[in-house]
């Protein structure tokens, strides 16, 4: 991949500031995204989150196995304030 | 693996990185040491206000404008895009009821050197067009910023790194180590053992655990808060605007507010931060319910419908993500930056609550000068851990 490649499409984030991320100590997905944003954006990392688990595997040598998925947090897909704050349950 | 440092400073977080900063630039050999990642916990839960607002007129505020002035040196001299922005921020007064204490908060802030102004009336919607049309004032302070938490943190980092920290991310320490005469001499961790005669605990909520290990006992509680994040949209605000009874969700008092119940249960007060990227975070909620960081549906439910009170346009804006982190909260809402006069050579800096990243300039400042035994940039009695004896 090229260093100009760009990952992660919402947030505009690319090959190079994910492996800038990764030689400053990020170790997983959520690691590489608390330092670039990637997978921070509307999509959530559903475009990007396979394709910096493969730069992880090729930066630290380690097979696909020994990464976790990103934390997944509520709500899993955009929802808006309308709908979460007048929805009738729980 | 025996590492020598002078100064072994516990925690990962912004108040850990901080204090590794500012001892490192005095040139003292410092190790930081993490359980997890850097800015894995607390720090990578919250929002990155640097507020003088919604701190107590006095001596809490006064503690805020020192570290204000020290974060403007950081933003220059750190190599890190911190997305800092200083936009001022307002306090929204909603009925008469809560109109005289909001005029003597705002007279008593002005009183106490901040740079206020109370908007009355048309003069609301002039500067914030899109607030719901029923409230009635807005409390200024022109001076609070923001930035982007974790950026700070892994920015103080690397700075500390690239001038000669050492920096021991996934080693938890698993005991504080004493000398003969009951002095500090290390830490054991999860990665072999580490010595220095001075210890510095900056672990925020895990701090009494580690205490704990050689008999302090530290009055620090994890108080869990919730955040949303909106998509990139227009802003409904042009900055930093927190519903006036924030203040009284804060420091306990609820009386004035004309909501449900359970918005006072769980401690729920509109704050609206918009970041440098274009989205807004909308909070807040504070509840004790130990260290379960999982987000509750209801409390986000809860504050969707709060933000919607105070903005209603954003009604058809997604939600894209939402998180809770705990915040360390002490009994008097001060944080406890202080040596530990049962055991030499140990201090603790933690217990900042929702103030964390505003207050870790000054607290790193103030950390590193106690540790050089140097005059303090500004009085430190309020700060003692001793104060809880009392």
């Amino acid at each position: 991949m090229e260093d100009d490649t760009i990952v992660c499409r919402c947030e505009e984030v690319t090959v190079e500031e994910i492996r800038k991320a990764i030689r400053e100590g990020a170790v997983d997905v959520t690691g590489v995204k608390r330092r670039t944003r990637a997978g921070m954006g509307l999509c959530q990392g559903r475009t990007c989150e396979k394709i910096v688990t493969q730069i992880l595997v090729q930066e630290l040598q380690q097979p696909l196995s020994a990464f976790k998925q990103a934390t997944v947090q509520t709500p899993v897909q955009p929802i808006t304030f309308n709908l979460l704050a007048n929805a009738s349950h729980d | 693996m025996t590492d020598r440092a002078d100064v072994i400073v516990i925690g990962g977080g912004v108040i850990g990185s901080a204090i590794a900063y500012y001892l490192t630039k005095e040139r003292v050999k410092v190790s930081l040491v993490e359980r997890g990642d850097i800015a894995s916990g607390t720090s990578g839960a919250c929002d990155g206000n640097i507020l003088a607002i919604d701190k107590m007129p006095g001596y809490d505020s006064q503690l805020t404008l020192k570290s204000q002035k020290l974060l403007d040196e950081l933003v220059e001299s750190v190599d890190y895009d911190l997305e800092y922005a200083q936009r001022g921020s307002v306090l929204v007064v909603e009925d008469e009821k809560q109109e005289p204490v909001a005029r003597d908060w705002f007279t008593r802030q002005k009183e106490a050197g901040l740079p206020m102004r109370y908007l009355a009336g048309r003069e609301v919607f002039e500067d914030e067009p899109l607030l719901a049309r029923d409230v009635i004032g807005l409390v200024e302070c022109a001076s609070d910023a923001s930035l982007n938490p974790m950026a700070l943190v892994y920015g103080l980092v690397e700075a500390s790194r690239s001038t000669g920290a050492l920096i021991r991310p996934f080693t938890e320490v698993t005991q504080i180590l004493q000398d003969s005469t009951g002095a500090v001499c290390g830490v054991k961790t999860t990665r072999g053992m580490m010595s220095a005669n001075q210890v510095v605990l900056a672990a925020g909520v895990w701090t009494p655990a580690l205490a704990s290990t050689v008999g302090v006992a530290v009055p620090i509680k994890p108080r869990k808060g919730h955040i949303l994040v909106a998509e990139r949209s227009p802003r409904p605000a042009r900055r930093k605007v927190q519903e006036f009874g924030y203040l009284l969700t804060k420091f306990g008092g609820t009386e004035g507010r004309r909501v449900e119940a359970e918005m006072d249960q769980y401690g729920i007060a509109m704050v609206f931060e918009p970041t440098e990227h274009g989205n807004f975070l909308i909070g807040s909620s504070r509840e004790f319910v130990g260290f379960d960081r999982r987000c509750n549906h209801h409390v986000l439910q809860l504050m969707a419908r709060r933000a919607l009170r105070f903005f209603p346009t954003i009604r058809d804006l997604h939600i894209i993500r939402s998180y809770a982190g705990l915040r360390p909260h002490t009994p008097d809402h001060l944080p406890i930056v202080s040596p530990v006069p049962a055991v030499p050579g140990l201090y603790i800096a933690a217990g900042h609550e929702g103030d964390g990243v505003g207050l870790a300039p000054i607290t790193g400042k103030l950390m590193s000068e106690m540790i050089a035994g140097e005059p303090t940039s500004i009085a430190t009695e309020p700060l003692k851990l001793d104060r809880f004896d009392k």
